[in-house]
């Protein structure tokens, strides 16, 4: 829609290093390059913004406010990585505090080189993240009207970045019936996540190349571990969760007799969406202080 | 016109004012900062976007608060511009007022509860000048209905000029404009957030957006209502009275929060009391 265009409003965060893409990054809103007149606004508040532009190397410090800050931006969100320490940890990669690039915590749309960045390619930067924000609302809504067009497959190792993306988006939603961002779905790396990919497959819910819900299963005996069924917040209460757990009770090898799953004790919602598709609960135990798990079994028919 | 054809009218430019005027806020501001600034009909874009973005809430009821806060904000501008009593309008302006206040308490976050106490204070502030000039309309006019003070054949000005002073003072705070825009700063970067907004996002922030607009539409409908008896001058009047805002607002550095109860209070006992007095007097 039109309105994406015209009104970007971002939130900037510096992360690390010599702050010198940090002041080109404002330096883009003073009178000089007038970024307002394009319809930017410096936010300052992530609920408000559609971009997030950071500049700086991630280092152990900043790590959780970059994410933090990703997870209060509502969808649709454009990430900007300015310069090039953002981009690849630039001549801080080696140090031992840094984890490298912004990509390394979040997934990022738009690389801005340059160190420093300059405003009129910051500006460029802006302009394509707008872009693409206007894309992916535009994708949005396309998935919500074809939402019988949906596929079920298998995810490839390539879909890991988007499937990360959807985790994080998902388990928000989670973070605050327990009002605890440390759940490990929350923390979850895109190293982690790709390591995932040894033990656990993944069944991926598709609309217009779209991935909207996932869910990951693995196979231990005769037992069928089912877990981390997400649906995008666009997309919940259509019944596609409980087609992801059906589609992968599907790829299990005729062995597997019986299926186990693990929810939160207050997701009421999941609880009850296990129950009708014939799960039971058999255990329960501690895990954080805010959180018991409930597990779930099934015997296959 | 009949009270019902100003009420369609009123429902159906308010929006469009207050989005053009929020609009030309934003221009002219920028031609002061000699930058180009945004196009004249930037808020609209924004609302827009707004409207079709992800809401996020910390409790989904603080979005029932805002509704409510936007219905009522409708309502009373309806009431105003319909000709309807003057008392009324300003209690259900106060209600509004204070279903958006519950809405950001209701959001429990630190930033949000600030800007709820602050909007309280300055609700303190305005609120006394506000129900003085309803009563000086009244000792003048011999009304407290909208109607009857505004076919009044002499201008209400000229027998109010403190209670005007003192009204167009309090609309400053109202507008939350510098130097009393303590609750929430119009340039978010700046102090607390976003204050009383911080929380809001997506389609209710768009609903407290509009709920503005028509808000200030109602405020300098009030304006107006001083120079009822020649329009012209009483349009005139309540835009240059909005330019005087703007250009205070980007003139002055924010205040503490003492200071703006002192001044608001000091400006309502000598302009506001003390011309309703001088009425009283002769």
């Amino acid at each position: 829609m039109l309105a994406f265009k015209k009104s970007p409003w971002i939130i900037h965060y510096d992360a690390s290093s010599c702050n010198g893409c940090d002041i080109e990054t404002l330096a883009c809103l003073t009178p000089v390059y007038d970024a307002e007149r394009l319809g930017v606004i410096n936010t300052g508040n992530p609920k408000h913004a559609d971009i997030f532009m950071v500049t700086g190397a991630v280092n152990a410090e900043s790590r959780d406010v970059i994410r933090n800050i990703y997870h209060q931006l509502p969808e649709p969100k454009v990430v900007v990585a300015i310069g090039s320490c953002a981009a690849s940890g630039g001549i801080f990669r080696e140090c031992y505090n840094v984890s490298g690039g912004v990509d390394t915590v979040i997934p990022v749309d738009v690389y801005v080189a340059g160190c420093a960045a300059r405003p009129e390619a910051i500006i460029d930067g802006v302009v394509r993240a707008v872009q693409l924000l206007e894309s992916k609302h535009k994708s949005m809504m396309e998935a919500a009207r074809g939402i019988d067009r949906m596929v079920y497959e298998q995810a490839v190792l390539s879909d890991v970045a988007e499937l990360l993306a959807l985790q994080m988006v998902t388990y928000k939603s989670e973070a605050e019936i327990y009002g605890d961002d440390s759940l490990p779905a929350l923390q979850q790396t895109l190293a982690e996540m790709e390591a995932d990919f040894a033990q656990w497959w993944f069944v991926k819910a598709v609309i217009n190349g779209k991935i909207v819900g996932a869910v990951q299963c693995r196979v231990e005996g005769n037992t069928g571990y089912i877990r981390r069924c997400t649906v995008h917040p666009y997309f919940r209460r259509r019944g596609i969760a409980r087609r992801l757990i059906t589609e992968a009770e599907q790829t299990f090898s005729p062995e597997v007799t019986r299926f186990e799953t693990l929810t939160g004790h207050k997701s009421r919602r999941n609880i009850a969406m296990c129950e009708k598709l014939g799960y039971s609960i058999f255990k329960t135990e501690p895990f954080l202080p805010t959180i018991q798990w409930v597990y779930l079994q099934k015997e296959r028919k | 016109m009949t009270p019902l054809a100003r009420l369609a009218v009123y429902l159906l430019a308010a929006p469009l004012i207050g989005g053009l005027l929020a609009g030309l806020d934003r221009k002219i501001s920028a031609r002061m900062q000699s930058r180009r600034g945004p196009p004249i009909w930037q808020p609209f874009y924004d609302v827009l976007k707004l409207w079709d973005k992800e809401n996020m809430v910390v409790r989904r009821s603080q979005d029932y608060y805002v509704f409510f806060f936007l219905v009522l904000v409708v309502f009373t501008g309806g009431l105003f511009f319909a000709g309807s009593d003057l008392l009324l309008v300003v209690f259900a302006l106060t209600l509004a007022a204070i279903f958006f206040v519950l809405g950001a308490y209701k959001a429990s976050s630190p930033y949000s509860f600030i800007g709820a106490e602050r909007e309280l204070l300055q609700m303190m502030a305005y609120e006394p000048m506000i129900i003085l000039t309803a009563v000086g309309m009244y000792m003048v006019s011999g009304s407290f209905y909208v109607h009857d003070i505004a076919s009044r054949p002499r201008l209400l000005l000229l027998s109010l000029p403190g209670v005007f002073l003192g009204f167009v003072f309090c609309l400053v705070i109202k507008f939350r404009k510098s130097p009393f825009d303590i609750s929430c700063s119009h340039h978010a970067h700046q102090e607390l957030v976003r204050g009383i907004l911080t929380e809001f996002s997506g389609r209710t922030l768009a609903m407290i957006e509009v709920a503005h607009w028509f808000e200030n539409v109602l405020l300098l409908g009030w304006v107006f209502l001083f120079f009822g008896s020649s329009p012209i001058a009483g349009v005139c009047a309540a835009l240059a009275v909005f330019l005087l805002i703007v250009v205070v607002d980007n003139a002055c550095a924010r205040v503490k929060w003492p200071a703006m109860l002192k001044w608001a209070w000091l400006t309502t006992l000598v302009l506001g009391f003390g011309n309703i007095l001088a009425l009283g007097f002769f």
